[in-house]
């Protein structure tokens, strides 16, 4: 079948060379600007991943370290910070472990450093230790009380907020706020300034509820919601459904 | 740490109450990303009325056919600017065609817009004004107007009856394509919302269509006061048939999106899932100038009010336009609102549902508010020349009229 060139109106013509033009230019462009090696492995260039992997090592691993300075490793091993590697405060020591004499890794002096762990933040987890960086001994270094390669508290903490700040902030404004945390937890004499070594035991059976809560119980203020411990919530613990340290159940 | 120490920290972020994540207190998405949806929405809209008038023989909209396209263009070709503002690097933003990523709705945007610029609006366009190009070319006084007009028309000469016919077959058939891109220019907008499964205030199937409509909306309100405000500064009489009819469709339209909004929110309410707190919190704080107020009293109901006593009560013609004026003024600013409450109202609250947040708009830099008036009005500007250029107005000479 021909097409009669007069068939074609006149106007489609200018527009086809647009836009063949068009596209035919982006895929010049595309033959050109496109990287051999794109779409190897996946939506990226394959040879950036040998290009990286060719640039030289900064680090040189923990390894390197302990190798000259087992004495440091050792303490920091037996202490909180054990899972930290040496560079993650002292920098990228791969040039050092070259050459030790011209080339000393950086020791962090200042305050500002160890806020970056340690500075008060919500989201951390309870126990973690952390300081409002105005109002805990402001201007001065950290490392004048605290050694950073076994890090200890100078003074042991005075009660159980100084660690556990969410829990005690749950429980000041909820209906348990008048119980000691001792009344649920059994807390050892060491685990104030030893507290993964000697942990603070959990409840384990629903008797402890039950002291307040139970039917007949005589423990707790009047007000507390009373229950029939026999029958209610059958096998489940109490904290299965009640949040102990914000019991949303009133009487 | 005891509480005293806690309300000393809460007091570092005034700006948060509650709980927020880190990486929540500060927001990502700025007024930028605002303006973005705010921009293709007018243009989605002011093409869907320019396609009632095409396809639909609206022929009371005749006025504000040509003006509509080029409205929908004007805004058009600044829509992607927020984005190239806020991503940075918009020297690479090409590569995007070069290497596209089927999977990424994002970075098909690209060819979302190719598609409706180059073989939707432009070609519309073009074929619309062909004719006058032609005529254009040899009756304008000036040599380099005649010869600007000349390389329009890309070198045609037929103006034939057969080859006007032609024109507007094609100009057709390109409308009826024209309405579900725009309805995919838009609607993809939405549908990148809609899809952060994450959010809560975003994640719903309604996101698109609600976005659609309210992109309607905005388009009709747009040209409305466009085309006011123009004939205005040109003495011209208003085509009150035309200008009633805008007003009804702005009329039909806000209430069927202000029905899809409120569905999404009735929904939301009886579903009641474990979001729906911290959304009523927000609401009742953070965002109640803007949702309450501005979007929906000021911005819907006021509108659609005024608009049915003006369009369907006994009113002289004056109080009319001053009526719909005010109307459309308010539905830009009732939309505009609605884009922030989805862009920041979705970033205000904490994914923990515990906390919210505060957004402060910069007065400098790229983010701020300077930046952000420039792009709302380089359209206009725009729009000013490209009517210079290509005289949108019903006397030049529209097809219609010949």
């Amino acid at each position: 079948m021909t097409i009669k060139a007069s068939s074609v109106p006149q106007q489609v013509i200018p527009l086809a060379i647009i836009f063949a033009a068009g596209i035919t230019g982006l895929l010049v462009i595309r033959h050109f600007l496109v990287p051999d090696t794109f779409g190897e492995h996946g939506h990226y260039r394959a040879d950036a991943v040998d290009e990286i992997a060719a640039l030289p090592v900064s680090y040189a691993g923990y390894q390197a370290c302990v190798d000259c300075h087992d004495d440091i490793f050792t303490a920091k091993q037996s202490s909180f910070h054990k899972g930290l590697s040496c560079e993650t405060c002292h920098g990228p020591a791969g040039q050092h472990v070259e050459d030790q004499d011209k080339f000393k890794p950086a020791k962090p002096h200042g305050r500002e450093f160890c806020i970056l762990c340690h500075g008060y933040n919500v989201s951390r987890p309870s126990g973690f230790p952390q300081i409002l960086p105005n109002m805990h001994n402001p201007g001065k270094a950290c490392v004048g009380c605290h050694d950073p390669h076994k890090p200890t508290t100078p003074r042991p903490p005075g009660d159980c907020s100084a660690c556990h700040a969410g829990i005690a902030n749950q429980k000041a404004v909820s209906h348990h706020t008048d119980l000691q945390c001792n009344t649920c937890h059994e807390v050892p004499k060491d685990h104030i300034t030893q507290p993964r070594l000697s942990r603070a035991e959990k409840p384990t059976s629903r008797d402890i509820c039950g002291k307040c809560h139970g039917k007949d119980a005589t423990g707790g203020i009047e007000e507390a919601p009373r229950i029939d411990m026999a029958s209610h919530g059958g096998r489940y613990m109490c904290w299965d459904c009640h949040y102990p340290h914000d019991p949303e159940a009133t009487k | 740490m005891d509480l005293h120490a806690v309300t000393q920290a809460a007091a570092e972020m005034p700006h948060v109450t509650g709980y927020m994540y880190p990486n929540e207190a500060e927001l990502h998405w700025s007024i930028l990303i605002v303006i973005y949806p705010y921009l293709t929405g007018l243009v989605a809209g002011a093409f869907i009325l320019a396609s009632l008038e095409r396809v639909f023989n609206v022929r009371v909209l005749q006025p504000v056919y040509r003006l509509s396209l080029l409205t929908a263009l004007s805004f058009l070709l600044i829509a992607p600017l927020p984005l190239l503002a806020h991503l940075g690097k918009p020297e690479r933003s090409y590569e995007m065609f070069l290497t596209p990523h089927s999977e990424s709705a994002m970075a098909m945007f690209g060819f979302v817009y190719a598609w409706y610029l180059m073989v939707v609006l432009l070609l519309e366009i073009w074929f619309d004004y062909r004719r006058n190009f032609i005529e254009w070319s040899k009756t304008k006084k000036a040599a380099l107007t005649r010869l600007m007009y000349k390389v329009l028309s890309l070198g045609t000469t037929d103006v034939s009856e057969k080859a006007l016919k032609f024109d507007d077959k094609v100009g057709r058939i390109i409308t009826i394509i024209g309405i579900p891109s725009a309805f995919l220019l838009h609607g993809y907008v939405g549908f990148i919302f809609g899809s952060v499964k994450a959010n809560p205030w975003w994640s719903s199937v309604l996101m698109p269509i609600v976005f659609l409509f309210s992109a309607i909306v905005s388009g009709i309100a747009m040209v409305l006061l466009i085309y006011m405000v123009t004939s205005m500064f040109r003495v011209k009489e208003i085509s009150m048939p035309c200008l009633n009819r805008l007003a009804e469709l702005l009329f039909y339209a806000l209430i069927v999106d202000f029905s899809l909004e409120l569905l999404d929110f009735i929904q939301r309410l009886y579903e009641s899932e474990e979001s729906i707190h911290i959304l009523s919190d927000m609401i009742s704080s953070r965002l109640f100038i803007s949702l309450i107020v501005t979007q929906i009293m000021l911005g819907t109901l006021l509108p659609i009010f005024s608009i049915a006593m003006a369009r369907f009560g006994r009113f002289p013609d004056e109080m009319k336009r001053v009526t719909y004026l005010f109307a459309a003024l308010l539905v830009q600013l009732g939309i505009f609102s609605t884009r922030w409450n989805v862009v920041i109202g979705g970033q205000l609250f904490s994914k923990s549902l515990r906390g919210l947040t505060t957004y402060k708009l910069d007065v400098f830099g790229l983010e701020g508010i300077l930046v952000s008036g420039v792009l709302l009005i380089t359209p206009f500007i725009i729009l000013a020349v490209l009517s210079r250029i290509l005289p949108p107005w019903m006397e030049s000479g529209h097809r219609a009229s010949t």
